[in-house]
């Protein structure tokens, strides 16, 4: 599978030298940072090409202030900054764009609500419990100024982890402690997450693999806690349950990272791959070859 | 913790705003928006189960309504928004597979399957395990991801949230008819979830997120409205409520078995009509209200019931407790 899907990769890449979420779907910041990645797993020369022609892509596509925007429709900063970081983060030559984009994602906040709304809560006479959460925790958000959740926010904090040593002084270790109490809060009951919401009129949601996977990834170093090891359970049974390229593929970086054996996962990736080719989809093609080549190493802290 | 009434007002804070305008009587939507007929049709159609054969009810009922569909790409939006196997959360394959067989047999030149969940991003996991996957890979029909798809900014013509413009697939620009095909539903936010709710699902959560939570925060009614205001291409309705949900919807509620698919070329008298059949007043839904000023009708007298009997297939679906006041239906 590995050399039928790199090569899928390449010749996929978009001649302005990103990926679309699909072969003939424009360029964007999530598929191009993840399909860098995954070339870069196969360190051979067929494609350090396309590798350069991902890089240039990004960089010449960075906002002044370091964020990133989804596409060359979708211009505004947008959540797929923090993906940009990690990718580049392989490539030490990118530090100073590296460290622009550190900032503006430093800077985003996910909104929390107003006073008004604090105080009609108090006043509140109807307290029936419909979300368990506490809103006041903050992480980072899909669209700047909305809520935070546990994707952006774990990929954020994959990215802050990355390079949190090249940025001394700034608040970053608070940033992180507080992206991890809002990813943790958000946890489902038994472990593992879906994209944020736990329960719902006292009723509980299921948490999704992919979801559980990214936020595992994220707390790599809070490995030992009871919360990652409830949610690696649930991300192994979920594992089997849930028969898709991207849960396979994420879950197996994921366990890979926690340094577990993934060749079950691998040959299932393999298989799915051969039954529905990942409906073609870029990110999952990328993420099963960093899956299956070099495991954790693209996402290790 | 946080109490269902504080969310529903963290999340209403943003629709506050539109609301000030509207108490000095001031028109929400751009006289483009309005498409309120003098007189809407809608069908109520019966199919008792998903292994009758289907294709034959969803003709007769595309034929009620003389759609043009010889030689026009059509986009099924179905409400495929999570799964549960023992839930009944999705619009049923077999109603979607009849639906291609419908526009195809009637010339169509392509029928394409199309849907933006709002929660999973894993799509090959929602259309495998909800059957979906099977039905096109039989009838050779394409998938399209409206989360990930090509998108064009495009203005609101009506200001209920404060957005302005919204990002919409290409897919929808590049169609000729859009055909929102979802369950019949209650729904925990927004008290029913029909043929407009289900257009949240054409909002590309590549660009807003999952949840699509900007939608929330200015407000569901709201976000409802201007979606539907806004889209660029004619829409028809095909409702399955062959089995409902009912209680605690979208998601956890209980199946309703129903037997009965709804159409209309008024997505507006589509849901109102779809709300009584289940006895919920539509005009206590606050985007119905809203939609039956300028999107559609929603009064009984505005709308000419076609096909089965509206009281004779009416289904009491149960609603959660903040939501029995709209269980009194007002003629």
């Amino acid at each position: 599978m590995i050399g039928a899907a790199a090569k899928l990769l390449m010749n996929t890449q978009r001649p302005d030298g990103g990926w679309g979420a699909l072969p003939y779907k424009s360029s964007n910041t999530e598929c191009t940072s993840l399909s860098v990645l995954a070339l870069d797993t196969l360190k051979n020369d067929h494609s350090m090409g396309s590798i350069k022609g991902g890089l240039d892509w990004l960089i010449q596509r960075q906002h002044a202030k370091g964020s990133w925007p989804l596409s060359d429709t979708s211009i505004s900063a947008s959540w797929t900054t923090a993906l940009a970081i990690i990718a580049l983060s392989r490539f030490p030559r990118y530090q100073e764009q590296m460290t622009r984009a550190t900032r503006w994602l430093l800077n985003q906040e996910g909104r929390t609500p107003g006073l008004l709304a604090r105080v009609i809560s108090v006043l509140s006479p109807r307290r029936t419990t419909v979300v368990d959460l506490d809103p006041g925790l903050i992480g980072w958000s899909w669209v700047p100024r909305t809520f935070s959740w546990v994707e952006p926010t774990s990929y954020a904090l994959i990215a802050l982890k990355k390079v949190r040593s090249s940025l001394p002084g700034t608040n970053i270790e608070e940033r992180v402690h507080q992206g991890e109490l809002m990813i943790y809060d958000r946890m489902c009951e038994g472990g593992g997450w879906n994209y944020g919401n736990s329960k719902v009129f006292g009723e509980t949601l299921w948490p999704y693999p992919d979801v559980t996977a990214v936020a595992l990834i994220a707390l790599q170093d809070r490995r030992a806690t009871q919360g990652n090891q409830d949610s690696l359970r649930a991300l192994r049974k979920m594992m089997q349950e849930t028969d898709s390229g991207l849960a396979l593929s994420w879950g197996s970086i994921c366990l890979s990272v926690y340094g577990q054996n993934t060749s079950e996962w691998k040959q299932q990736i393999d298989r799915r791959f051969e039954l529905t080719g990942f409906l073609g989809e870029t990110k999952t093609i990328a993420l099963s070859l960093i899956a299956s080549v070099n495991e954790a190493m693209a996402f290790r802290i | 913790m946080i109490s269902r009434r504080n969310f529903i007002k963290y999340s209403a804070l943003g629709s506050l705003l539109p609301l000030v305008p509207a108490c000095e009587q001031r028109v929400l939507w751009h006289p483009s928006a309005f498409r309120r007929k003098k007189l809407s049709r809608v069908a109520i159609l019966e199919a008792a189960r998903y292994d009758l054969p289907l294709k034959e009810v969803i003709t007769r009922g595309i034929k009620l309504f003389r759609l043009e569909v010889k030689g026009k790409r059509i986009v099924l939006k179905p409400n495929l928004v999570e799964f549960d196997p023992n839930g009944v959360i999705n619009t049923n394959p077999a109603v979607i597979e009849a639906a291609i067989d419908s526009f195809r047999g009637l010339g169509a030149a392509e029928v394409v399957v199309a849907e933006g969940p709002g929660h999973r991003r894993d799509n090959e996991y929602l259309l495998t395990a909800s059957g979906m996957y099977g039905v096109m890979k039989a009838h050779s029909v394409r998938y399209v991801d409206l989360n990930s798809d090509d998108v064009r900014p495009t203005r609101l013509r009506s200001s209920f949230t404060s957005l302005k413009h919204l990002y919409l697939p290409e897919t929808l620009y590049n169609a000729d008819l859009l055909v929102s095909m979802p369950k019949l539903k209650t729904h925990h936010w927004a008290g029913v979830t029909l043929s407009l709710k289900n257009m949240f699902g054409v909002v590309p959560g590549l660009v807003y997120g999952w949840p699509k939570n900007i939608l929330h925060w200015q407000g569901i009614h709201n976000s409802i409205l201007d979606i539907n205001s806004s889209l660029p291409i004619p829409q028809f309705a095909i409702v399955d409520g062959i089995v409902g949900m009912e209680g605690n919807g979208p998601l956890q509620g209980q199946a309703k078995e129903s037997g009965m698919l709804i159409f209309g070329d008024d997505l507006v008298a589509v849901d109102a009509t779809a709300a009584r059949l289940m006895k919920i007043e539509p005009r206590k839904i606050e985007y119905l209200a809203s939609a039956g000023e300028f999107l559609g009708n929603i009064n009984y007298d505005k709308i000419e019931q076609i096909g089965e009997n509206l009281e004779r297939m009416q289904r009491d679906f149960r609603v959660i407790e903040e939501f029995k006041g709209l269980k009194s239906l007002e003629g």
